[in-house]
């Protein structure tokens, strides 16, 4: 089944969206099954439960949703990203 | 310039600040004088920044990128500014952590997935110390306005 992943941020505006764009991308280029989707945070609640994977940005609460998370900073910095998306393949396969 | 979010008046060299919120209040005026953005970018800037810090600890030069919602900008464009000294933002993602923003990319975005080409171009420096050193080091505003072009093109 295509795994989704939600990216959130503050306003959904220029960060989720340019971080689900690169993991898109990234994903594609391994030939990952999957949906991204860039949110602002407050509408992720509401739609939580579709979500697979969530690709966090901010800092404030909205860590501990009990499903698998990464940080989506390394993304935008590439620093840490390939130990980040390793983290998120894993996820993937599971 | 090429990009059309790209304005030369909106480039600026040699800013400085005691502290962020003064200096989103100094570079929000630019933009309000303008007409890119309304009376409520301003403060709906400095607040978003509060809860959703945009500062990021990036190779050779640190940067931030305040930004906030369609609903208080009239039309999109980037400010570029670079400090002459840096001031302290909260790292995003991690608000414990401080960061000395040394360039300054504050955002009026209407549509973002209108905008995302050039947002991506943007924020693809953001792992990429040379070109971030590059903007920091720009002798004159020409030059930092053709590197930025390269950057969006």
């Amino acid at each position: 089944m295509m795994k989704k992943i939600f990216v959130a941020c503050g306003s959904g505006v220029a960060t989720s969206q340019t971080v689900a764009s690169k993991i898109g991308n990234m994903c594609e280029d391994e030939g990952l099954n999957v949906s991204v989707e860039a949110v602002d945070i407050k509408s992720l609640e509401s739609i939580i439960d579709q979500c697979d994977i969530y690709v966090s940005i901010v800092s404030t609460g909205a860590n501990n949703w009990n499903i698998p998370t990464i940080s989506g900073i390394p993304f935008l910095t590439g620093m840490g990203m390939e130990e980040e998306f390793e983290k998120l393949k894993q996820f993937i396969a599971q | 310039m090429s990009d059309s979010l790209l304005h030369d008046e909106l480039v600026l060299l040699d800013c400085s600040a005691n502290d962020s919120e003064e200096l989103l209040t100094n570079l929000a005026a630019i933009l309000k004088e303008q007409g890119y953005v309304k009376d409520s970018y301003t403060q709906a800037i400095i607040d978003r920044e509060k809860v959703f810090p945009t500062g990021l600890n990036t190779p050779g030069a640190k940067v931030v990128m305040p930004h906030t919602d369609p609903v208080h900008v009239n039309k999109a464009a980037i400010l570029v500014a670079r400090l002459r000294n840096p001031v302290l933002f909260k790292e995003m993602g991690n608000s414990g952590n401080s960061v000395e923003a040394n360039l300054v990319f504050m955002l009026a975005v209407t549509d973002p997935k209108g905008h995302l080409a050039t947002l991506s171009k943007l924020m693809s420096i953001f792992s990429d110390g040379e070109k971030l050193l590059g903007l920091y080091n720009a002798e004159t505003k020409n030059e930092m306005i053709n590197q930025l072009d390269e950057i969006l093109a």
